[in-house]
């Protein structure tokens, strides 16, 4: 989109804006239009993102992202620290605790193996993982089901595996309130191979 | 036609925007292509099985602007070994990444798509490596970039010795005299003489070669170095292989059972 006709420090935001994922260069246009017309939040969304980049960081042991260090959840005595759940971003952090079923420790890697994308094991925070393990007896692999996840679940459990440790992968199957007839085989199978007694 | 339908294989499949999957496909009548599969990492979705790396699929696709949008996915074959199994995921991983570079968008090549199907079926009990090694030299014939192993590459004569010249600029290897000015590396005529066995076996006989450590990593350097020099990219899984190599050992004839 052209934005020369307008002045430069608005044709800028509209840049920034449209940087974002998710936001094209029309919505970051009407995005950049409200924040003019709006001073009060303007300068409330300023602030919050100066603050959130200064403050927040990740935490030296899990490396999720955190305002101390070590973050909450790593200090917390309520939490079972003989328990870590391996998973690929922090918002899966969030995803999970959201359950409430959860009790252990997590440890957020940052991604997935990826080798046709150059994503090695350097690229990730397994490293850290490898550094954590003192006290730990299970570990549980929390990544996506998909290609990428299962090759890094794979690849840790190999690391870790010799250890000592146990490494379970969270149950794969059914969506709830999903629909079996849409269901491709390897769901199925895998559903299968997870179920339980009633 | 605004609508079309394609019997084909994704080989790359990125996450793009808040839900959606960027695919990389290979079809057997339109060659390589790429559609949005959109929503399909919200788990109710009807396609997301069809979103899947490595998936072989009835797709029906609709033709846009800039990017195609799958419609519908109907698979096929979702391979299941190669989720299961480190090695076999980074073979396919290294034969996928070689298709996507060496093919160019809108060129049929049956005869690719065939093999590529063909060699990831043959990746759930064949040693992946072997299968990944093989692969990348049918796929440098087809393609027309087939190297030349028996015989110097530039004037036809027999070449000897234990390690013989490879470069990729000639075609293959060459004799001493022809070397001159080409640049290429140095191969054991033992890994020649397996990469001749790679390419002209029967894909279904392959399980019977057997190779070392040493043969396996000199071969599949070779055939690396041989393809990133003639389609001039790097191949980035290739150059991950030695993550999952330690284990090539557990997929001889024998050991195979295991698995």
């Amino acid at each position: 989109m052209n934005f020369l006709s307008y002045p430069r420090p608005l044709a800028d935001l509209i840049t920034a804006l449209s940087r974002l994922p998710g936001i094209g260069p029309k919505t970051a246009g009407r995005l950049a239009f409200y924040l003019l017309q709006e001073p009060e939040a303007a300068e409330a969304l300023a602030q919050s993102i100066r603050a959130a980049k200064e403050e927040i960081r990740q935490c030296s042991l899990c490396c999720n992202f955190t305002d101390s260090d070590p973050c909450a959840l790593c200090q917390s005595d309520q939490r079972d620290h003989s328990l870590l759940c391996v998973v690929e971003q922090p918002r899966d952090v969030a995803a999970l605790e959201k359950t409430g079923e959860y009790k252990g420790l997590y440890h957020v890697l940052h991604g997935t193996l990826s080798p046709m994308e150059g994503i090695g094991p350097d690229q990730l925070r397994i490293k850290e993982l490898l550094g954590r393990l003192e006290g730990v007896k299970e570990v549980v692999m929390a990544v996506n089901p998909t290609v990428e996840g299962e090759t890094t679940a794979l690849y840790l459990s190999r690391l870790l595996k010799p250890m000592g440790i146990l490494v379970t992968r969270i149950a794969h199957g059914l969506p709830v309130g999903g629909d079996l007839e849409y269901a491709d085989e390897v769901t199925i199978a895998r559903a299968l191979e997870g179920r339980r007694q009633l | 036609m605004s609508v079309y339908q394609a019997d084909a294989i994704v080989i790359r499949s990125r996450e793009y925007g808040e839900s959606d999957r960027l695919l990389t496909l290979f079809s057997r009548e339109q060659g390589k292509l790429q559609a949005i599969a959109k929503g399909v990492r919200k788990p109710k979705s009807r396609q997301r099985a069809g979103a899947q790396l490595f998936t072989y699929a009835d797709y029906l696709l609709h033709k846009g602007h800039t990017l195609d949008t799958v419609n519908e996915a109907s698979p096929r074959e979702s391979f299941p070994h190669l989720w299961n199994d480190f090695e076999r995921s980074l073979a396919a991983t290294g034969m996928a990444e070689l298709l996507d570079v060496a093919t160019l968008p809108g060129q049929p090549h049956p005869e690719l798509f065939t093999l590529t199907l063909t060699g990831f079926f043959l990746l759930e009990h064949y040693s992946p490596f072997l299968i990944q090694g093989a692969y990348a030299l049918r796929l440098l014939h087809i393609l027309g970039y087939h190297p030349r192993l028996e015989n110097c590459a530039e004037c036809g004569a027999k070449v000897e010795g234990s390690r013989i010249f490879f470069s990729p600029a000639a075609g293959g290897i060459v004799c001493s005299h022809c070397r001159g000015a080409y640049s290429g590396r140095w191969v054991a005529a033992g890994s020649l003489a397996f990469m001749r066995q790679l390419l002209y076996r029967d894909m279904d006989k392959l399980d019977r070669l057997r190779w070392n450590s040493s043969l396996r990593d000199e071969v599949l350097a070779a055939t690396e170095f041989y393809c990133e020099q003639k389609f001039e990219r790097r191949l980035r899984s290739w150059q991950m292989r030695n993550l999952g190599c330690g284990r090539e050992s557990d997929y001889g004839s024998e050991s195979d059972k295991q698995h």
